[in-house]
């Protein structure tokens, strides 16, 4: 099959979408790595950047849904280019939440500022936000280079942060219940595991979401899950 | 999901009404149909998309041996309509057209009255002992038309004089007059504008309640509209056939992507 549209205005269309997302998502990757950074550095000026930036991000979103409505009026898009706009529309949504995560990240970085530090967990919400930024940006590179292969990397690597979470999410458990001092700070911190945790499985939508775009169906259920927390601490002591 | 389209799944579970195996066509040397296997539902909508000169009309024609005119087309292979092989030699090709109506690109009505225009059917087949049944007839066949309520104070007027949109409409009251069991239509709104098109494709609609509908189409948009099943036709076969809603969102033959999403195949 030809990747060209015989009416040429419809691939400049279908490419804008595009663009715009992979411009959106190069923002969003940003907004996570300075937010952890801001958090582990506690500047507070840079968590002020990530807050403002989080605006741009939000106005791309909308950007995207505008011309994606007008190219669905105006070209009837069917088959594979209909994918594309299904999925351009869904990729950008979840790109927008993850942009909040990383915004309310950066919000928290003003509270810890004045907190004493937890040790080492700061080092360890940096690992989890590369790692999660990692998987975002092969998502990204998966939907703009149709690789199959990698979005299924990606939602297989997501895994890996669930298990970074569960440990955090032990590790702070112990610090609450060694020091009722640390209540504060850790739920502050265990909000920002959480944040990140939730970007990772947005990683993993994206990812689904080429997998869509490629192969015209969603990919089935059953990839690794770590543990969930939710049973964690019940039934213990 | 499921609850919106259970009418369309009833709808197919209806059974074949058209069955058509290895039919190929020529003309003369050219070979405009090969070996086209297709079972065509009852009560169902059935589009034939494709570029020009891919068959869909000479298929189409086929099925109510239209090609039996064109003294150099030939066609050979089995075409059954409820199990009934209409190439048969004891089938009366004129029997066979009142059960398999036609409505063509051009709304063509008689030069006669709107009235004598549905009539005209009916009355060749003796299907109406008298004048009041055939009143009737007109009338049913025009309601089902959508064309009662413009054309009721005017039957004895010409049907030419009609607008485009209402002619049409008036030849599909003539084709289905006859109570035909199977609607052919080629490219039946390629002459209307929107409005009066998207009048036909309500009554389209509507009259799968009762006949099975095949349409040639060349609008993508149309297909998809009207149709439950779709089948694409390229160069003399039938590429890729199914569910409209599979052919237009995830069709899986690259021909029929590359012509349904308007790219250079």
């Amino acid at each position: 099959m030809s990747d060209q549209h015989i009416l040429r205005a419809f691939d400049r269309d279908l490419e804008t979408c595009q663009a715009l997302v992979m411009r959106m998502g190069g923002m969003v990757e940003t907004a996570i790595l300075e937010a952890a950074q801001a958090l582990e550095t506690r500047d507070e000026d840079l968590a002020e950047k990530v807050r403002k930036g989080d605006e741009a991000i939000d106005a791309l979103e909308e950007k995207i849904n505008e011309e994606a409505a007008r190219l669905i009026t105006l070209r009837a898009p069917t088959a594979s280019d209909l994918r594309t706009v299904l999925t351009v529309m869904k990729i950008s949504a979840s790109l927008e939440r993850v942009g909040d995560y990383a915004k309310n990240m950066a919000k928290r970085a003003h509270v810890l500022g004045q907190m004493s530090a937890i040790t080492g967990a700061a080092g360890s919400l940096r690992r989890m936000a590369k790692t999660v930024v990692a998987m975002l940006s092969d998502a990204l590179d998966a939907y703009n280079t149709r690789d199959v292969a990698l979005a299924e990397d990606v939602r297989n690597r997501d895994r890996d942060v669930d298990q970074m979470y569960n440990a955090l999410f032990r590790e702070f458990l112990t610090h609450m219940m060694e020091d009722p001092r640390n209540i504060t700070a850790c739920m502050h911190l265990h909000f920002i595991a959480k944040n990140i945790e939730r970007m990772g499985d947005h990683a993993t939508t994206i990812s689904e979401q080429v997998i869509y775009l490629v192969t015209g169906s969603q990919p089935e259920e059953g990839r690794p899950k770590a543990e969930s927390v939710t049973t964690i601490g019940v039934g213990e002591d | 999901m499921d609850d919106i389209r259970l009418v369309e799944k009833t709808v197919n579970a209806a059974g074949v009404k058209i069955a058509a195996r290895g039919v190929q066509v020529y003309y003369g040397e050219t070979h405009a149909i090969k070996d086209v296997d297709v079972d065509i539902a009852d009560r169902t909508v059935t589009a034939f998309i494709g570029p020009s000169g891919c068959g869909k009309s000479t298929f189409l024609r086929c099925l109510n041996r239209m090609n039996d005119t064109i003294p150099i087309c030939r066609v050979e292979g089995k075409i059954t309509i409820d199990g009934e092989d209409i190439y048969d030699k004891r089938v009366d090709p004129v029997q066979l057209r009142a059960k398999v109506g036609m409505v063509f690109q051009k709304p063509n009505p008689f030069p006669k009255s709107i009235y004598d225009n549905v009539a005209y059917g009916p009355k060749i087949h003796g299907l109406n002992r008298n004048k009041a049944e055939l009143d009737e007839i007109v009338e049913t066949s025009l309601r089902k038309a959508a064309l009662w309520n413009e054309a009721k104070d005017r039957l004895s007027e010409p049907g030419t004089g009609l607008s485009g949109g209402q002619q049409q409409r008036l030849c599909i009251a003539r084709a289905i007059a006859t109570s035909p069991e199977v609607l052919l239509m080629d490219e039946p709104c390629s002459a209307l504008d929107p409005i009066a098109t998207a009048q036909v494709e309500e009554l389209i609609d509507e009259l799968r309640s009762q006949f099975s509908v095949v349409i040639v189409t060349h609008s993508m948009q149309q297909a998809a509209r009207v149709s439950q099943r779709t089948a694409f036709f390229h160069l003399g076969n039938l590429v890729e056939y199914g569910e409209t809603s599979q052919i237009f969102t995830n069709p899986s033959d690259p021909r029929t992507e590359s012509y349904i999403t308007g790219r250079i195949g």
